[in-house]
């Protein structure tokens, strides 16, 4: 049974921001709403001291998708059907647009918003990873004023964020991707519909001839929370691509996953899905099989 | 709370709690019962309902949320007494046993129909993956979709 609580249905940004600063400690913004009403349903302790849900669904402010300089700016509350479904989107950054399609279900994808996918900050939340390797930024506002945040800096810890209880999340900024990358997305979960991910990887690679040139790795659900991986990121670049070079990069992913998560009762399962899953994209991108 | 809404093409409005659910107050204080509630958290879709045309589950909207909005349900989805063909075809090819399933199943077809009027198998499969079916198997709910894209193509 879902807790009383009244009902606030903005009709504009500055509207709904007033409305957060008035009341930050017992006001819940509500988008699509596919994770805060089956939490509130279930009693989730997040949602314990509502007394007003905030709808930010509708407000245009939240809808449009923007190209400027900077590159593309999404709307917090776009679906993950109209992401899905926005041919721009798929030419420039298909590692999101694909995992936008394999979240959940139509009727989840039909309601579920890009802002609402990371502001909870779950390990499983399939947009974070592309998000993530595309250095996507968080745009933020208050009534106080404005800020912009890369996302891996906006993710702290799992439930948590930077983002303040007067703040909304207004756009989700893609820097335009420089020629010369490629990319694959994976997803594993128990089914392939409303699946909750037990593994995903977005991976983005530039080579140079030969060489790796550049290359972003961001898990999600193997880590706390959906990070990049620095660290192997650099000790592959300006190396010659081959198959044993990817097989002891895909060996140090499960070392630096084991690293940060410890040993699980999943990590026997889970640590040689992710090695073979990152070896096999590598090759695949760079064709270093058939080199 | 009062909200305004149109449902099955009629305008309505309802005075609510702020805390229902849409699934709550069709089948509770409007009687629509052909709305069904499995678990309640977006997982089954037996409460699949059409919002400006779009299938979601009505367990993950609140009543609130549907101000203005043009709201399906399956007792909206026949022409007064002539079923669709979509539902004739349902009948026909078995896809129909307990019946828990099919109002919610049917409007996702009818949705991916009105979206996609000649799906593939797949498109089928995908756009019905949100609903579960723990009798058919599925093979007679698609073969009843795909059959009602063939007539029209036919027409």
């Amino acid at each position: 049974m879902i807790p009383r609580f009244d009902f606030i249905r903005p009709h504009s940004l500055d509207e709904a921001l007033t409305v957060l600063a008035k009341n930050s400690e017992t006001v819940t913004v509500i988008a699509g709403g596919t994770d805060v009403i089956p939490g509130m349903q279930q009693g989730d302790v997040r949602f314990c001291a509502t007394q007003t849900v905030l709808d930010v669904h509708h407000l245009t402010e939240l809808r449009s998708v923007i190209k400027d300089g900077a590159g593309w700016r999404l709307g917090a509350a776009l679906t993950f059907s109209e992401i899905a479904a926005h041919a721009r989107i798929r030419a420039e950054f298909p590692l999101l647009a694909q995992a936008a399609a394999s979240i959940g279900s139509v009727q989840i994808r039909n309601r579920a918003t890009i802002a609402g996918n990371f502001v909870n900050n779950a390990a499983c939340a399939d947009s974070v990873p592309p998000l993530l390797v595309y250095d996507a930024r968080v745009h933020v506002r208050s009534l106080k004023g404005e800020r912009e945040v890369p996302l891996a800096e906006f993710l702290l810890a799992p439930n948590i964020t930077v983002l303040a209880r007067d703040e909304l999340v207004t756009e989700v900024l893609l820097p335009a991707v420089p020629s010369g990358y490629a990319g694959r997305f994976f997803k594993l979960g128990r089914r392939r519909g409303i699946a909750v991910s037990r593994i995903t990887l977005a991976l983005l690679l530039k080579m140079n001839a030969s060489a790796v040139a550049d290359v972003r790795i961001a898990g999600g659900a193997v880590t706390p929370i959906g990070a990049r991986f620095p660290e192997l990121e650099s000790s592959v670049r300006g190396k010659t691509a081959s198959e044993n070079l990817w097989a002891s990069l895909a060996q140090d992913l499960g070392k630096a996953v084991l690293e940060r998560t410890g040993l699980r009762w999943s990590s026997a399962y889970k640590l040689p899905v992710l090695q073979q899953a990152l070896f096999g994209m590598l090759c695949d991108l760079s064709s270093a099989r058939h080199a | 709370m009062t909200v305004r809404f149109t449902l099955n093409g009629k305008p309505v409005s309802i005075s609510t709690a702020p805390h229902r659910r849409l699934l709550d107050v069709l089948r509770e204080e409007l009687n629509l019962t052909g709305t069904k509630e499995g678990c309640g958290i977006g997982e089954c879709g037996a409460c699949t309902v059409l919002v400006n045309g779009r299938a979601v589950n009505s367990c993950l909207v609140l009543i609130g949320q549907v101000e203005d909005a043009s709201v399906t349900t399956i007792e909206g989805l026949a022409d007064g007494a002539n079923l669709r063909p979509l539902q004739r075809n349902f009948m026909r090819a078995g896809a129909v046993q307990c019946g828990f399933c099919t109002p919610g199943i049917l409007l996702a077809a009818h949705a991916l129909l009105s979206e996609n009027p000649q799906p593939t198998e797949e498109q089928v499969a995908a756009a019905i993956a949100g609903n579960l079916c723990r009798c058919t198997g599925y093979k007679q709910i698609i073969e009843a979709v795909m059959l009602t894209a063939q007539e029209r193509s036919a027409e």
